[in-house]
């Protein structure tokens, strides 16, 4: 059979952002859909936001309200949300109260109902809310299996996309044979995780289609229920070939350090103890890109943008005018209720609303700190699955991290996240002839040639300043607490490194 | 609202047999709000709906004081005490009035202006709800 032989299934957008991209582009039409989950999961919201989305005058949404919730309290909360188009009620949805034939009559009385209201109706969509408070009656000879069977058979055969809202437990999930009927099962869950809610959203199947896999997490707004892909809405973003472009960071003698610059696309990690200067170099790699054309994101965790921009200006860099020209966005991520994912979609929608090059995440530790306490388990997942969707569309992320000073070892990052990044920046604080000074050197660079040298630099009011040559004069200068030799001293040009990984 | 119940009443009243009294227009209009808004809240919540109008109506309208509202959701008693006390038909007594308006009221009250129109727009023209056919502008 040809591929112009298959029946081409129509996707329904669900109407809730990122749901789309979840679910593979779209609902198939004509699908029967099961929504289950704990209450308060946002069930009712979700299966709202798709029959507003998808109603129209011509074929409308029936939506039937079995036992639980009041229709009309429903429908006072319910009009809160942004999405609530009192307008379309009753000419577009139809909400149908089958609560007395419920209570006196059995199911099959229930599915006559339903019956004679889509025979009359003619919807596109239907809802039942929620089917799992309808209970077989002892002298019924049908029982809920049944009753969803026949229901999903004649729903399909008059075109109608379905779905049956259901309270359920997770174990209940396994094995239940009204599963097997679906043709797509969403099932929503909230936990309480310290002093935070985290909700997630799984696809457990969806006949037809290439769903996302795994747990995304959402987040119900006064705009209903958000979503946020795991895959972060990239997965039809065609990856960006590898570039041998260097960029600068604005500092010459680093650049040479990486020899010529940051690869494009790289993922640069720069570590350090506090004060030494990690932030400082992020803006100037930042206000670099700036000033060669490059658009950029600064995601900042522990300082607003305000002061972040202030900070910046005493370097001498002008952060305020390329935010006007929309050239710069610095993202100020509110704190300690967020899950990862939408955080990553925060950062994700300002790369794509300005086109950014160039994103600094600064810090990694203020990121992590920002989020949920249930969420920080997935920091590392999540931190590798943005970095790599972004890094392949060709965006440079600069992240920082605080690392603790110690003298016995010389960690790169406290996260075990540099498996995540193409190159590594150490700074750290030396001991030297009685002063606390600074030494930076490049660990790492994935696939590049960098310098070996370990440099001393200062923070100036122009910012980061590497000085003289390499230190040569010092044996154990990754220690803090040098010796110094007889040797003498550097030559002009650094020693480069072949880019032999380093392990973290 | 009440100027809306009025108005409402007004066009069961014009739409009806000449012999066909003030009452059962007012009537008719509680029966085409018992039949849509029982469709998405049921009988139970129409009936629940009801009773509390007719509270709240009670003590604004002594001629409403035998009106009950049954387990169905239909209106009881309102024609017979309507009938004693309001002899001029040719429009309708506050009681009535009231108790709709009272009734639309809860439903403003649970589901906003906006949605408690286009629900009543499924049963009655459009051109009832415009407020420049109201007699005040309310």
């Amino acid at each position: 059979m040809s591929t112009q032989d298959k029946v081409k299934i129509n996707k329904l957008t669900t109407g809730v952002p990122g749901l789309d991209e979840i679910v593979g582009g779209g609902l198939p039409e004509f699908s029967f859909n099961i929504i289950a989950g704990a209450p308060g999961s946002g069930k009712t919201t979700l299966a709202h936001q798709f029959v507003f989305a998808n109603a129209t005058p011509e074929r409308p949404a029936l939506y039937f309200t079995v036992l639980g919730e009041s229709a009309i309290k429903m429908l006072r909360y319910q009009q809160q949300y942004t999405f609530f188009d009192p307008s379309m009620l009753p000419g577009s949805i139809r909400f149908i109260n089958l609560s007395q034939v419920v209570l006196e009559k059995d199911l099959g009385a229930v599915l006559d109902q339903i019956t004679k209201e889509v025979e009359k109706a003619n919807p596109a969509v239907v809802v039942v809310d929620s089917f799992r408070t309808m209970v077989r009656k002892p002298e019924s000879d049908m029982d809920l299996q049944s009753f969803i069977q026949r229901l999903a058979l004649f729903l399909a055969s008059w075109q109608a996309t379905t779905f049956l809202i259901g309270e359920y437990a997770e174990e209940e999930l396994r094995d239940n044979p009204i599963f097997t009927v679906a043709d797509g099962l969403f099932w929503l869950r909230q936990t309480a995780e310290r002093n935070s809610i985290v909700r997630k959203l799984q696809i457990i199947k969806l006949r037809g289609q290439d769903s996302v896999p795994g747990l995304h997490t959402f987040r119900i707004t006064d705009a209903g229920v958000q979503a946020f892909s795991r895959t972060f809405g990239l997965t039809g973003h065609a990856k960006n070939p590898p570039t041998h472009r260097r960029l600068s960071f604005g500092i010459a003698e680093l650049d040479k350090m990486l020899g010529g610059g940051v690869r494009e696309g790289d993922s640069v990690l720069i570590a350090g103890s506090s004060g030494t200067g990690k932030s400082v170099l992020a803006t100037q790699f930042i206000a670099e890109g700036i000033r060669n054309g490059e658009p950029g994101i600064v995601a900042v965790f522990e300082e607003r943008p305000q002061a972040y921009a202030e900070r910046a200006a005493s370097l001498g860099l002008d952060l305020e005018t390329p935010q006007k020209d929309e050239k710069l966005t610095i993202l100020y991520l509110r704190p300690l209720d967020l899950s990862v994912d939408e955080t990553m979609h925060s950062i994700l929608d300002a790369v794509q609303k300005i086109g950014a090059k160039r994103l600094v995440i600064d810090s990694l530790a203020g990121f992590e700190m920002a989020l949920s306490p249930g969420f920080r388990a997935d920091f590392r997942e999540s931190l590798y699955r943005m970095i790599f969707a972004l890094t392949g569309i060709g965006v440079t992320i600069l992240s920082t991290v605080e690392v603790d000073e110690s003298f016995t070892e010389f960690p790169f990052s406290t996260y075990s996240i540099s498996f995540l990044t193409d190159d590594i920046i150490r700074l750290r604080y030396v001991s030297i002839d009685g002063q606390l000074r600074k030494i930076m050197v490049v660990i790492k660079m994935r696939g590049g040639n960098h310098a070996k040298d370990i440099r001393e630099y200062e923070i100036t009011d122009n910012g980061v300043v590497i000085l003289g040559k390499r230190l040569t004069n010092y044996q154990a200068l990754i220690s803090g607490i040098p010796v110094r030799s007889d040797r003498p001293g550097s030559p002009d040009e650094p020693s480069m490194d072949t880019g032999v990984e380093h392990k973290a | 609202m009440r100027d809306l119940a009025h108005r409402l009443i007004a066009y069961e009243a014009g739409g009806g047999k000449p012999t066909e009294s003030m009452e059962s227009s007012t009537l008719r209009v509680y029966e085409k709000l018992r039949q849509s808004l029982g469709e998405f809240v049921g009988v139970a919540g129409f009936q629940s709906l009801a009773s509390r109008a007719l509270t709240l109506a009670k003590p604004e309208a002594p001629s409403l004081s035998a009106a009950r509202v049954d387990l169905d959701g239909t209106l009881q008693g309102v024609g017979k005490i309507e009938t004693q006390i309001d002899m001029d038909k040719d429009r309708p007594s506050d009681g009535e009035i009231i108790l709709i308006a009272r009734l639309l009221g809860l439903l403003r009250i649970f589901l906003g202006e906006a949605l408690t129109l286009s629900l009543l727009r499924n049963s009655w023209p459009g051109e009832i709800f415009d407020d420049r056919n109201s007699e005040n502008g309310r």
